[in-house]
């Protein structure tokens, strides 16, 4: 019986997903959702990718075994977070995936959360299924290495996403503050975002 | 275990495909490669693996787009492949058949196409490993003569480049042609991006990327093949640029 409903829940749930989908234009094709991956938050739910869409976002990927430079993204972000408006602070989402899916449990991305005190409300922390860390990566532009001690090598940067998964700028994480030109770029993409959000005509022509 | 057991007794009952790739088994060793990253030996330890004997031919690569129209040359998003995907075909969906390797396809066109056969594709160290092989030897990169014959890699006049060459000691075809191959931890193979020039560059040797070097520079042709590969993005297509399958032994 049980399998039952949760199919019957899946298909209501397909049914009333159905209409917003149609509405969304379609992606533009240099999307960084345009990646068919799945990961797991941590609180366990686990997502497409694609299901990211629809708010500005800032992205990096990171693994929670790391001591120095990742504690550093994480700092940066919160940072950069921190000093928005708060208006501004609610039309900016923050994802850290993992390049560790091994080790970065659901359980161990909470920890890590929690460590750094990441307000759930903004911030996810994400597990990719492990065939898809490689093509998020690509898709980033994020290269990394597995090391024999069990790091990795990685690049540590900030990327700035457009709510249809566009990547709108980066930024090498330096310092435990984000370089102030990023933040201007991040607060003009949000304040030109939040301004095309509310005229729709002047959105469908950025993305013919 | 047991899903990984069921798996295999799964893929041993199913029907062969239509065109089926040939793989052969790569025994576990040691690879002294010439590619050296920041303090390390070039040690490596290859797993037990398996490699395909040939790089995928127009004809197999034609059949999965008919499978996978996502990956038609009209539809694939511009994040997946550049401008010239499949360029050279004659129709978006005709390549004509052809048993050349596959060109012009990304790095995302290359693992989406190992995927869909149960396959992945080689990281460089396993490439490294088999492509040291001479028809004879597993390990022929002291022979100075025949590594003078590997710099014509990439190119016609390649030693692999005509369809009738012999297979190497592992009984693979083609690692010295004159097609080029994607592997599939080719971001790796990065000398850019490196953090060593930063005020704490030492300590971030650990959490931050890092550059490669060679160890001799007469390991040209394998120098010139990490030079080509890292200079690509995973979205670039070439028209001497291909790629082959290899799996994990279960």
């Amino acid at each position: 019986m049980k399998p039952l409903f949760r199919t019957l829940g899946m298909v209501a749930a397909l049914t009333l997903a159905m209409p917003a989908m149609a509405a969304d234009p379609p992606l533009p094709g240099d999307s960084v959702y345009q990646l068919d991956a799945h990961v797991t938050d941590q609180d366990g739910h686990s997502h497409a990718w694609q299901e990211l869409r629809g708010k500005p976002m800032i992205v990096s990927m990171f693994y929670g075994n790391c001591h120095l430079m990742c504690p550093m993204i994480i700092a940066s972000g919160k940072a950069l977070h921190n000093r928005l408006e708060p208006a501004e602070r609610d039309g900016l989402d923050l994802a850290m995936v993992s390049i560790d899916p091994a080790r970065d449990t659901p359980a161990a991305l909470r920890e890590v959360a929690q460590l750094h005190r990441l307000d759930s409300k903004h911030w996810r922390l994400l597990r990719p299924d492990d065939a898809d860390v490689r093509t998020l990566a690509a898709a980033l532009g994020i290269r990394y290495r597995a090391q024999p001690d069990g790091t990795f090598n990685h690049t540590s940067v900030l990327i700035l996403l457009d709510r249809d998964g566009r990547i709108v700028a980066r930024s090498e994480v330096t310092g435990l503050q984000p370089d102030p030109q990023f933040i201007a770029t991040v607060r003009g993409h949000l304040s030109g975002a939040s301004a095309v959000a509310s005229n729709p005509s002047t959105r469908s022509k950025e993305s013919p | 275990m047991l899903a990984t057991s069921m798996m295999v007794v799964a893929l041993l009952a199913a029907p062969p495909p239509a065109v089926a790739t040939e793989f052969v088994g790569i025994p576990a060793g040691e690879l002294r490669s010439t590619v050296r990253y920041e303090g390390d030996d070039g040690k490596r330890h290859v797993a037990a693996f398996a490699m395909a004997t040939k790089a995928v031919t127009v004809r197999e690569f034609e059949a999965f787009v008919r499978t996978h129209p996502q990956w038609e040359r009209e539809r694939v998003p511009s994040l997946l492949a550049d401008a010239g995907y499949l360029s050279s075909w004659r129709d978006a969906d005709n390549a004509g058949n052809d048993d050349a390797p596959v060109t012009h396809v990304s790095w995302f066109a290359a693992e989406a196409y190992c995927k869909s056969i149960d396959a992945r594709l080689p990281d460089w160290a396993e490439w490294e490993y088999v492509a040291a092989a001479d028809a004879t030897r597993h390990d022929a990169r002291s022979d100075s003569a025949w590594r003078a014959r590997t710099f014509a890699d990439g190119t016609p006049r390649a030693m692999d480049a005509t369809l009738g060459a012999v297979a190497n000691a592992y009984g693979v075809s083609g690692m010295h042609g004159a097609v080029w191959e994607w592997v599939g931890d080719y971001a790796t193979l990065l000398g850019d991006a490196d953090k060593r020039g930063s005020d704490d560059g030492d300590r971030l040797q650990f959490c931050g990327a890092t550059g490669l070097s060679f160890a001799n520079r007469d390991d040209y042709a394998i120098l010139k093949r990490v030079a080509l590969l890292s200079a690509m993005e995973p979205r670039s297509t070439l028209g001497n640029l291909g790629f082959r399958c290899a799996r994990s032994s279960p």
